[in-house]
């Protein structure tokens, strides 16, 4: 597996894929599968298949990649083992302003049903565009200084978010939901909104990996190894930010994936960046896929959100290859 | 050219005239609900007929403002809440029901009803297109989102709002009738209904004392519990039962408030009814709780377990609401 960390984790997400499109609430066989696939199915497997599962398999392969790559971006630009996408609080933010927009009656139009997710998108940007400007210190941006204004702003975010739901308990279930995440609209529209933020934001990052590299020798060592340590940083945080604020935007707050999916490829595959970055981004892929096709059978008819699956099977299965690993001090 | 436009022109013909008679061949039978008494049958499916013998295309607009089209009054309905659960089986079109969602639990042969999920507001789509269902009964408590997406695999889904008065939920009633097939049956339903109404409302006019109601939803911090107020059926329930609910005495108009125990010690009310009875909470448990003891409804003991689903499910099960209300707050008047 150390040999070729490209081929076998896409090969992982290959099988996710597979199995997210194969498993669902309604059972159907290989056989079935294969005469849908080939347009021999019946109406009702090609309307699971092609309009409930594959949109939905896209969407939640999209939001893993984006949480993967930029939760390794957050902890090479952070150099810290704890960042994870919603550090400096981008989903908070979201959260705060999916909240606002949920206590409104949009009008049942194309414009009214993308008011929730626009609504989180705009305040995960302006959240991060604010933190930024609250850690700024002239012409630089220390580390520190994003991390405290972050987590600042992120409880007053969460504060007013949870005030909000108390104030109109009739959207408490809804609001609650969409914190939890889930693709709860899964469809080509969410899709189609995503793909130009997804393709800028992680395209950018793809190609970071020699930045982070140097970014891990401090701001000053980098500084004099040439790099515009200011710049680079406010690239990576656009990017990843973007990201993440269209990754949230559609499905939810999902913790976890952006925390452990980088920290699982560094310690298979080694802390290089320029290899670590686009990996996180095919493991966060297949991760959340993963966890999504649980969230589904686990309860069938019902379906948990998937940010719970997350936390629950993720943390023990981080902490099982932890102690698996012989490569202590890796980091 | 002419040609094709000729056989073009036959073949829509045919289509068109083939349309009106295609009546569903998946009928009741394949759901596990037992069957209907042979009189309703024959009422069902005379109705049916009737309908589809007009030909005519049944036009909606639901509670989103969208226009729902039936070709003729759905025989295969998903419904996505326990209120519309129990409008369709108190119109008698419990035949009809082929899907519902986690929560509707009344009557008691809903629950061998096919689940489509629902809990955190998540249900399965796959399960409700595999139903095969030609109308989708989906409430307030469903989210636009959920009937954008529904609507996107091709399904007919009709959003029932939720009614503020008893005239509007007669009217949901109304409405699900024409869905459905049953407006006979639903209007001698909303008959008696109106009548038990009117009953209640006699007897309450001749009522000079009504006593100050608590009515609580939650009390899990005992310190700051959750009552209904202005805009909720609790509270206009409790009104027309011939009571004055707390939250009128003390001039909230929150519709759930969260409101401290000092506020209520201070309104001071006759009677405590426990809408968390559901939950666990009884009259001991109430008298056990520090700082409520100096309450005149804990001194007399005029504390009541009560089904909370009576008033918040907007169904017709609210005039039994009404009635068990009324029955407690006035025993002597309401037997």
């Amino acid at each position: 597996m150390h040999r070729s960390p490209f081929l076998s984790s896409s090969l992982l997400l290959l099988l996710a894929l597979l199995l997210s499109l194969a498993i669902g609430s309604v059972f159907l066989s290989p056989a079935e599968l294969w005469d849908t696939i080939m347009g021999r199915g019946t109406e009702i497997s090609s309307s699971i298949l092609w309009k409930i599962r594959l949109p939905r398999t896209i969407l939640i392969a999209l939001t893993g990649a984006a949480l993967g790559g930029s939760g390794a971006t957050y902890q090479g630009l952070f150099r810290n083992p704890l960042a994870d996408p919603f550090l400096i609080g981008v989903a908070s933010g979201a959260g705060l302003g999916a909240v606002i927009a949920m206590s409104v009656q949009w009008p049942y139009s194309f414009w009214g049903l993308l008011a929730i997710p626009m609504a989180a998108f705009i305040a995960a940007l302006l959240t991060v565009f604010i933190v930024y400007s609250l850690a700024r210190v002239g012409q630089t941006i220390p580390t520190t200084n994003l991390i405290l204004a972050g987590v600042a702003f992120s409880s007053f975010a969460t504060s007013l978010t949870s005030f909000l739901m108390i104030r109109s308990t009739s959207e408490v279930r809804r609001a609650l939901g969409w914190l939890l995440g889930g693709a709860s609209q899964s469809g080509w529209t969410a899709i189609l909104a995503i793909i130009p933020y997804l393709v800028i934001g992680l395209g950018i990052l793809v190609f970071s990996g020699h930045t982070l590299n140097l970014l891990q020798f401090g701001d000053d060592q980098a500084q004099q190894l040439g790099l515009n340590v200011t710049r680079a940083k406010r690239i990576l945080l656009i990017a990843s930010s973007l990201s993440t604020a269209a990754a949230v935007a559609f499905s939810g707050i999902i913790g976890f994936i952006g925390l452990v999916v980088p920290h699982l490829m560094r310690l298979w595959f080694g802390p290089d960046y320029r290899r670590l970055l686009p990996l996180s981004i095919l493991g966060g892929a297949g991760a959340l896929l993963i966890s999504d096709v649980i969230a589904r059978i686990v309860l069938a008819p019902q379906e948990i959100p998937v940010g719970i699956v997350t936390s629950l099977a993720g943390a023990p299965f981080f902490l099982w290859v932890l102690r698996r690993s012989k490569n202590q001090g890796y980091w | 050219m002419l040609r094709k436009t000729l056989i073009l022109t036959l073949l829509i013909a045919l289509l068109t005239a083939c349309a009106p008679q295609a009546t569903p061949t998946n009928a009741p039978a394949s759901t596990e609900i037992p069957t209907l008494a042979p009189s309703e049958e024959t009422a069902a499916v005379s109705i049916r007929a009737a309908s589809t013998q007009s030909a005519n295309v049944l036009t909606f607009t639901d509670g989103l403002g969208r226009e729902v089209k039936l070709n003729e009054p759905a025989q295969r309905v998903v419904s996505l809440a326990p209120s519309n659960t129990e409008i369709l089986f108190a119109i008698g079109a419990d035949s009809q029901v082929v899907g519902r969602d986690e929560f509707s639990d009344y009557p008691e042969e809903a629950k061998s009803i096919a689940s489509v999920g629902g809990s955190f507001g998540e249900y399965s789509s796959e399960a409700i297109l595999a139903l095969e269902p030609d109308l989708v009964l989906a409430a307030e408590i469903n989210p636009p989102e959920l009937v954008k997406q529904l609507e996107d695999l091709g399904l007919t889904v009709y959003y029932l709002k939720n009614p503020l008065t008893l005239e509007e939920m007669y009217g949901n009633l109304e409405i699900v009738a024409q869905l459905t097939g049953h407006q006979d049956e639903t209007s001698a339903l909303v008959e008696s209904l109106k009548a038990r109404v009117a009953t209640v409302d006699e007897k309450v006019a001749t009522i000079t004392d009504k006593p100050v109601v608590f009515y609580e939803i939650d009390a899990s911090d005992a310190s700051k519990p959750y009552t209904y107020g202005p805009g909720t059926f609790g509270d206009l329930l409790i009104t027309r039962a011939g009571g004055v609910n707390f939250s009128v005495a003390a001039g909230i108009t929150d519709p759930y408030p969260q409101v401290s125990l000092e506020q209520v010690v201070a309104t001071n009310p006759a009677m405590i009814v426990l809408g968390d009875s559901m939950w666990g909470t009884t009259p001991e448990s109430v008298q056990a709780r520090a700082g409520w003891d100096v309450l005149d409804a804990v001194k007399n003991n005029q504390i009541f377990p009560f089904d909370d689903n009576l008033v918040s499910r907007p169904g017709p099960r609210l005039v039994d609401g009404l009635e068990q209300l009324a029955k407690l707050l006035h025993p002597d008047l309401f037997k």
